[in-house]
């Protein structure tokens, strides 16, 4: 069992929902403020580790 | 995208603005999102389902916990969770009213609240609404008597809205309590379009009974609400069952007859359970949702023949407009007839009101940023103009 892997999963999973609500908090336009974009950048960067975790544990 | 065969994915509340009436307040926080994930399978708040095994006692989700602070979080004794607000007014009727009993709703009284008093043979009778659109606690006294005199006995309910879904308009509440309480008449107040929107308290309104809807106002999936009681009425509402089995003497412990055993078993307790620290936040702001419906709704009403039909200023953010002298003119000479407004803001980003509809509609801008509520007047008096109509500066 690969318990790192499933957290990743979830973890990735609700990083995406960090985003999800940034979509609907800038809809329509989606022009993002300078602190909305620092937040969401954070974001996209922890997701990308989440990413790498899973590649770690079920594909390297 | 679809996100399983023949389902599209929806975007609508990341590519839209969203004013559906109805849809405003049950938009998931980031955090239901989250739990709707994580507990999408179907007895997913079971594994550690422990005696008395009933799910307000479920300690992991915290849900008996939660159980008792949405019981605080309304001002009322005992609260469980139901499938839809529907369920709620079902649970009350079965319990109080037996075949033949008048039962008084009002004008404003919700399809399925008329319903519940059908299934178990009561007969309904309506309070009418003032010329404002306010149901009146005159206006309940008088039907009491009416109601009296014409069944030979009073009514032994009485449904109230807090605010309705026709003109999204406040009732008050607390004066029609104590009136129907004169009469020795209980109330369920139907809090489906505030509890989760604005601050209720049940026993100051002077409720037996308060229904709230999880998917409608607590930012929850559906079908999800709420139904709390007082002290007074919580034994006989959620009385346990007494059944036994003739041929194997089953029984079946403390499951509550209304609630048939468990209500929300998974995504639906959880996402609400997840939004509800939002809701108590976003009920504190109210007045910041207020002021930006009443924003959006004096820009509307610059544009020349446009009128807002609900009370104004607005104690609520779902509105009743008439555009019958403003929008509904253009259409008639639109090529797109009546489906020119909702065309043209869906080109702009926004949606939620009924299609063809120029003459009355609703809208709720509720959970709305500052920066879209401004948008969304923006937009209104840009299509306005575009199409000819006068817009006084505001």
């Amino acid at each position: 069992m690969s318990r790192r892997a499933a957290e990743a999963v979830f973890q990735g999973l609700f990083l995406l929902c960090e985003i999800r609500g940034m979509l609907r908090e800038t809809a329509p336009l989606h022009s993002l403020s300078t602190e909305q974009k620092v937040k969401t950048t954070k974001t996209l960067e922890k997701l990308e580790k989440q990413i790498s975790i899973l590649k770690e544990e079920l594909v390297s | 995208m679809n996100c399983g065969e023949g389902i599209d994915t929806r975007l609508v509340e990341e590519l839209f603005i969203n004013l559906d009436p109805i849809q405003a307040g049950g938009r998931l926080t980031v955090d239901a999102m989250k739990a709707v994930l994580a507990y999408g399978d179907g007895y997913s708040v079971c594994d550690n389902c422990e005696k008395p095994f009933r799910l307000d006692c479920i300690k992991k989700p915290p849900l008996a916990k939660f159980h008792e602070d949405l019981a605080e979080f309304v001002n009322m004794d005992v609260a469980r969770l139901v499938p839809g607000a529907r369920r709620g007014f079902q649970a009350v009727a079965d319990t109080v009213v037996n075949k033949g009993d008048p039962v008084l709703l009002t004008a404003f009284s919700h399809y399925t609240e008329f319903l519940s008093v059908e299934q178990t043979g009561g007969i309904p009778h309506e309070v009418p609404p003032d010329e404002k659109q306010i149901i009146t606690a005159d206006a309940v006294a008088a039907r009491i008597e009416d109601v009296t005199r014409l069944e030979g006995k009073p009514p032994v309910l009485l449904f109230v809205e807090e605010v309705d879904y026709q003109y999204g308009n406040l009732h008050p509440v607390q004066e029609i309590a104590r009136v129907a309480h004169q009469y020795d008449v209980p109330v369920l107040c139907n809090g489906a379009y505030t509890v989760g929107i604005m601050p209720v308290d049940g026993k100051k309104a002077g409720a037996d009974f308060l229904v709230g809807s999880g998917h409608k106002s607590m930012a929850a999936p559906a079908p999800s609400g709420m139904l709390a009681t007082t002290s007074e009425y919580a034994d006989t509402l959620f009385r346990t069952t007494k059944a036994k089995g003739d041929i194997t003497g089953r029984t079946f412990g403390v499951k509550e007859v209304e609630m048939m055993g468990c209500t929300l078993m998974g995504v639906t307790s959880v996402g609400m359970m997840a939004s509800f620290p939002h809701v108590k936040e976003r009920v504190k702001q109210y007045d910041q949702h207020l002021m930006r419906c009443n924003k959006i709704v004096d820009t509307l009403c610059s544009i020349d023949g446009t009128r807002v039909m609900s009370e104004y200023p607005r104690k609520h953010p779902l509105t009743r407009m008439n555009t019958t002298d403003s929008f509904d003119k253009v259409a008639k000479t639109h090529k797109k007839k009546g489906f020119f407004l909702i065309s043209a803001l869906r080109e702009r980003g926004i949606t939620g009101i009924i299609a063809g509809s120029t003459k009355v509609w609703k809208f709720n801008p509720y959970g709305l940023t500052d920066g879209q509520a401004q948008y969304v007047g923006d937009m209104f008096v840009e299509i306005a103009k575009e199409a000819g109509l006068e817009v006084a500066d505001t």
